[in-house]
């Protein structure tokens, strides 16, 4: 038990050691995709784009900072005969996402990510939500050229409103591209 | 590496344990109004709302936590000589109020002025309606909701002498739920 602490312990340090040495690994990357809203009557589901810039300091973690806006669809109903629309929320959020792992070089990587952010839903007539989020999910990583990678990511948003929450499933594909390969 | 991935299922739980955040929703209501007519010739309009008549209301009940929208909806239309601008008043308890003044002396103003010019007929849109409610009464709102969900509304106008009628009036509500 002690030798494998140890073992455990020393390859850490190696491997701090070696990313110190290599230097940082820096990507960055557009992405888009698809929002869905889950459990929210008053809004509905729609496009999400955003900008991806990892930082791979330490070989086993990558710090993604990322900002992401939403256009959530309108929902219609009808009440009493007549047709009503209500306009969905715009959202907007930034924040940071720890990856487990780094998304360049190698091959096919399969990931887990949560990360927690800033998030902001606006639209007509109803008071401003501005409040912590969090997301987590899983990505795939499949090298696209020596600096591209594609990165597919489904996961899931969570915006805390006091003892409730807004959570919008969401599935995106963007690219990322190495800017320092930490070489 | 391996060793890290206990990582986002601790997360998951953090964000979970602290109220169950992830156990919740935002669900619509939708309160059916009768077709009333209303004029300073008559007593004042008024209907007694009983939330718990709504079977959504009734299941989620113990669950909830608050109003994340309301609209007023419905066709308005303005019979009389005047431009009006339509107002819904409520009161917390049972009230038989027959005056405007009553009404507005006693009551708490949640919803308006839906302006409508003489003769004139109109649709409430929900984004329109949104933005007319008060910040009072959408406070006394949320408390019936989360209180007995029983209490009364009025319809009446900003104007010396009205006369409007609604038809296939809703009162649509979203509440915040959470176990």
């Amino acid at each position: 038990m002690k030798r494998a602490l140890a073992f455990g312990l020393l390859a850490i340090v190696m491997g701090a050691g070696a990313a110190q040495a290599a230097g940082p690994k820096v990507g960055i990357g557009p992405y888009g995709g698809y929002n869905i809203a889950l459990i929210q009557q008053d809004t509905g589901n729609g496009a999400v784009y955003g900008i991806r810039a990892p930082i791979n300091l330490i070989p086993l973690i990558t710090v993604e900072p990322y900002y992401a806006s939403s256009n959530l669809g309108n929902v219609d109903e009808t009440f009493g005969g007549l047709s009503y629309t209500r306009t969905g929320f715009d959202m907007k959020a930034f924040g940071a996402t720890a990856i487990l792992g780094s998304l360049g070089g190698g091959g096919l990587k399969f990931y887990p990510y949560a990360g927690i952010g800033s998030y902001k839903l606006e639209r007509t007539g109803s008071e401003e939500i501005k409040e912590t989020g969090y997301n987590f999910g899983l990505g795939i990583g499949i090298p696209a050229g020596p600096k591209i990678s594609v990165q597919a990511r489904g996961g899931l948003d969570m915006i805390v409103t006091g003892d409730t929450s807004r959570k919008f499933a969401n599935a995106t594909i963007g690219i990322n591209y190495n800017l320092m390969s930490g070489k | 590496m391996k060793n890290l991935r206990w990582i986002v299922p601790a997360l998951l739980l953090a964000v979970a344990a602290p109220g169950c955040v992830l156990v919740s929703g935002q669900f619509l209501i939708d309160f059916n109004l009768p077709n009333f007519d209303a004029s300073t010739d008559t007593a004042v309009s008024r209907e007694d709302v009983d939330l718990t008549t709504e079977s959504d209301y009734q299941d989620h009940k113990n669950d909830l936590k608050g109003l994340s929208d309301v609209a007023v909806l419905g066709k308005i239309t303005n019979s009389g000589a005047a431009d009006i601008g339509v107002e819904i008043w409520m009161t917390a308890a049972g009230t038989t109020y027959s005056t405007p003044t009553q009404v507005t002396t006693n009551g708490t103003k949640l919803w308006g002025p839906f302006n409508l010019s003489a003769g004139a007929t109109k649709q409430v849109g929900w984004d329109e309606s949104a933005k007319l409610f008060s910040s009072t009464g959408k406070a006394l709102l949320i408390n019936e909701i989360k209180g007995d969900g029983q209490f009364t509304i009025y319809a009446i106008a900003n104007a010396g002498t009205y006369s409007f009628n609604v038809d296939d009036g809703v009162l649509a509500l979203v509440i915040d739920f959470g176990k």
